[in-house]
């Protein structure tokens, strides 16, 4: 599909000695020494036949304990010109990698992210503090030999009640000791070392717990006046650790957790994760199922642009349009609930399709409120996309260049709207996005006013791809299987809840299309296993709020504002 | 690919000087304005869940709807058979072994303490069912995999209390839940051998709040497939016939 075919990794065998080629048949992934791997990656990048400008995704896996060398290093990229992707791998000896910071700045936060959980030092790396977690903390909490209740070493009893004192026994109390936590001490000690030099006057904090901020994010702006000079971003405090639970739990039942990343958009979390199984699996889900599972990711992109909107729009004081599009959301929620049984966490998708058919009146339901919404989407651009104030806040406020999308890594609105028309519905055309016709809106000039544009275009084209979902829907049978059908009950057993399930040996990266930019599950799997070996989650808004470090820096305050909304992270994706 | 391009466009002179953006706004905003109030007001309304709707747990018993391998799996596992109105669970711990969460269960079974010629000799019976269900995440992968239908989601949700304690709830707290549930909208969710209904409804039609969060004008809910399209075309001209046949 959309990746590097074979011939062509085997040229580049050909031309580097170093080079392997790995083969599966998802996939096409080379392996070079740690020494060559800069010289490999600046080729790749800029050789015209190859031209792998864009940078995807960089992780570790560590092959166990007794195994050396102990880990490896996954690093993915995309080549917009021949669309398609690649995987190259090295062994990180002596538990040090080069960086690639100088080719890739999306390297930056990949890499702090890498030491933070696996404690590879990356040499060269400018600023190499943790990603997540805080500064003094003694763990890299990721590789195999940390357990996954991790240590528990503070003693912590105020989470318990005192009814009975410490007779805890059928309490279905928690235990008094507790994991570390951070002290008031390292949290400084951790802002500190974020922003080691002031350049000018002073650091305002903003967040990390600031209505503005969508969450929990804690942002440091060096000001000069009102002008940013300098900016971090401390992200972190919703991480729990989902790459871990992953890799310690079944296939089926992770997916209730990746409802809990992105929050506002957990169909198409859902999603991301089973499409990922399934190619593992390497099944064809049925016909039904990957036309309900379009048409309830499409609603749910929906549903979600519409939380970014109202929110967006409160937060530059336009209160009304919240009011409208939660007004909206609602009757979509009502709809999910009627459906999947749950309004927000909704746990619907199962890898080999759906665990329940539509209800009796679902697509009449879908139906009346797809007729109803482009009207409501006109009352929202009558408030807004001519509207004179709208207009100053975010013309020409926070360019993100064409360079930047690749440089950064950026997918999603952010990267349509700087005119790169990335969209792996388009580019690996999973479950019926091949069947279905809609365009891919994409920007002029990267400004907020161009994400603003770009999402709300989104929206209509989503209402066109449900709409082609439903008729095609009708015409299909009551009685046409929901979920997969294994042939050989022996051979391979997936079961919705999730009990029997093995994936086999091997590899895989594949993602959908998210509200929020790709979101990419790479899943590696030593051998045949009920879970994954190792699961990396390449969340597309960790990626895109990382440009926000870059777009504001000579803006005014007020526009951090703008370009967080119109950047539009979720903090349970970028922290996961 | 289909591209579309989007950009912005300046804003005319008319528009700056008349203000149009302003008045076109405003006449959105004074539109709303003269419309009927949509919020519900909770508590004093509730919406009644969907059917499907993933609440707090309950626990069946027997009441004479059970699947038809039901009585294999009792004797499978060794359980005393369950009389009337006794709880379904075999205590298999297939539940726990699908939750996500699996240490939010405590499930035993005990052996029954009768003479070597009682029937129910060497059988068990369930003795502590406990669920923790501050831990709980309402995925729903439990009651999937439970082969007695035993565990189910109901349609209660609220689960506010003072203290954790008041959220683990033991088997007899579970078995009122579903009981209670089972009387109000079993014959909504479950067919007659205890399995999802297949023409279950996307959302009650009897509640008449719901009404109100779609501007009073919700959808009509019809089949959604062609094939139960025919099936409802054919009854009603199955009727149509009878009652011309009955006339004449
Ligand atoms: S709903 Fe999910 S988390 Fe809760 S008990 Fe059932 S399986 Fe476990
Ligand atoms: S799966 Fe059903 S029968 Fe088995 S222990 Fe759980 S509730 Fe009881």
């Amino acid at each position: 599909m959309s990746w590097i075919t074979l011939e062509k990794a085997k040229k580049l065998e050909e031309r580097f000695d170093y080079v392997k080629v790995g083969e599966n048949e998802r996939f096409v992934s080379v392996e070079v020494p740690k020494e060559k791997l800069i010289d490999f990656l600046s080729f790749l990048k800029e050789d015209s036949d190859y031209l792998f400008k864009m940078f995807i995704d960089l992780t570790i896996i560590d092959h166990g304990v007794k195994e050396d060398p102990r880990f490896q290093g996954v690093v993915i990229l995309y080549s917009p010109e021949y669309k398609e992707r690649i995987i190259v791998k090295t062994w990180a000896t002596e538990e040090k990698l080069p960086t690639l910071t100088n080719l890739w700045s999306a390297a930056k936060w990949a890499e702090r992210e890498a030491w933070d959980m696996f404690g590879i030092e990356f040499e060269g790396h400018e600023h190499l503090v943790r990603m997540l977690l805080w500064e003094n903390y003694p763990y890299h909490p990721l590789r195999k030999d940390f357990p996954i209740r991790g240590f528990e070493e503070v003693e912590l009893p105020s989470l318990n009640e005192s009814e009975r004192g410490d007779q805890l026994e059928g309490m279905f109390n928690y235990s008094r000791m507790h994991t570390a936590l951070p002290t008031m001490e390292d949290i400084e000690h951790t802002q500190k070392a974020r922003m080691p030099e002031k350049k000018s006057q002073i650091v305002l904090n903003w967040g990390p717990l600031h209505p503005g901020t969508h969450g929990t994010i804690w942002f440091l702006f060096d000001l000069d006046g009102e002008y940013v000079q300098e900016c971090d971003i401390i992200i972190g405090q919703l991480h729990r650790g989902v790459e871990k639970i992953a890799e310690n739990i079944g296939y089926q039942q992770f997916i209730p957790y990746t409802d809990r990343m992105d929050y506002i958009a957990s169909i198409n979390e859902n999603h991301a994760y089973v499409i990922a199984a399934e190619k593992m699996l390497n099944i064809e889900i049925p016909e039904k199922a990957k036309w309900i599972r379009t048409l309830l990711a499409e609603f749910s992109r929906i549903n979600s642009h519409l939380l970014w909107l109202g929110t967006y729009a409160l937060d530059l004081g336009a209160l009304t349009m919240f009011l409208y599009t939660f007004r909206e959301r609602e009757k979509i929620m009502d709809i999910l609930e009627g459906i999947t049984g749950a309004r927000f966490t909704i746990n619907y998708f199962r890898i080999g399709g759906v665990y329940a058919d539509l209800p009796h009146g679902a697509l009449d339901a879908i139906e009346y409120f797809i007729k109803d919404l482009p009207s409501r989407m006109d009352d929202y651009e009558r408030l807004l996309t001519r509207n004179r104030i709208w207009l100053k806040r975010n013309k020409d406020v926070c360019i993100i260049t064409e360079e930047d999308v690749y440089d950064y890594g950026l997918t999603g609105a952010v990267a349509r709207a700087s005119g790169v028309p990335y969209d792996l519905r388009k580019i690996d055309k999973y479950d019926a996005y091949g069947e279905v016709e809609f365009d891919v809106p994409i920007g002029e000039k990267g400004d907020s006013y161009d994400r603003y544009l770009v999402r709300m275009e989104e929206i209509r084209q989503s209402v066109r791809i449900i709409n082609q979902c439903i008729d095609k829907l009708r015409k299909m049978s009551k009685n046409d299987p929901y979920f997969f059908q294994t042939p050989d009950e022996k051979k391979l057993k997936v079961t919705i809840d999730g009990r029997g399930l093995k994936l086999p040996e091997g590899e895989v990266y594949a993602g959908t299309d998210n509200p929020r930019g790709e979101l990419g599950f790479y899943i590696f799997n030593k051998k045949a296993a009920t879970k994954p070996y190792r699961c990396r989650i390449r969340s597309g808004a960790f990626y895109n709020l990382q440009i926000f470090t870059k777009a504001i820096i000579g803006r005014p305050i007020a526009d951090a504002i703008t370009l967080l909304s119109t950047i539009d992270p979720v903090v349970g994706e970028t922290d996961r | 690919m289909s591209v579309k391009k989007v950009g912005a466009k300046p804003q005319t002179l008319i528009e700056k000087i008349f203000f149009i953006d302003f008045m076109k706004g405003l006449s959105t905003t004074i539109k709303h304005l003269f419309k009927r109030t949509i919020t519900v007001d909770f508590p004093y309304e509730v919406v009644t869940p969907s059917i499907r709707f993933r609440g707090v747990h309950g626990l069946r018993n027997v009441d004479g709807t059970e699947a038809d391998d039901f009585e294999a799996w009792v004797k499978k596992l060794k359980i005393k058979p369950p009389e009337m109105g006794e709880t379904r669970c075999i205590a298999c711990k297939f539940c726990q072994a699908a939750c996500p969460v699996p240490e939010l269960f405590t499930i035993k079974a005990e052996k029954l303490d009768v003479p070597e010629d009682h029937p129910h000799h060497k059988l068990k019976v369930l003795a502590v069912f406990d669920m923790d269900l501050s831990k709980c995440m309402f995925c729903g992968l439990c009651t999937q995999a439970c082969p007695t239908d035993c565990i189910i989601h109901t349609d209660v949700y609220d689960l506010s209390s003072y203290t954790r304690r008041s959220w683990v709830m033991d088997k007899d707290m579970l078995s009122q839940i579903a009981d209670d549930f089972i009387a109000r909208r079993g014959k909504e969710k479950f067919d007659e051998k205890s399995k999802w209904r297949q023409d279950q409804k996307l959302w009650p039609e009897y509640d008449e709040t719901r009404p109100k969060l779609w501007d009073f004008h919700p959808p009509k809910l019809g089949p959604n497939y062609i094939d139960e399209l025919q099936n409802t075309f054919n009854q009603v001209d199955q009727q149509v016939k009878n009652q011309s046949s009955d006339n004449a």
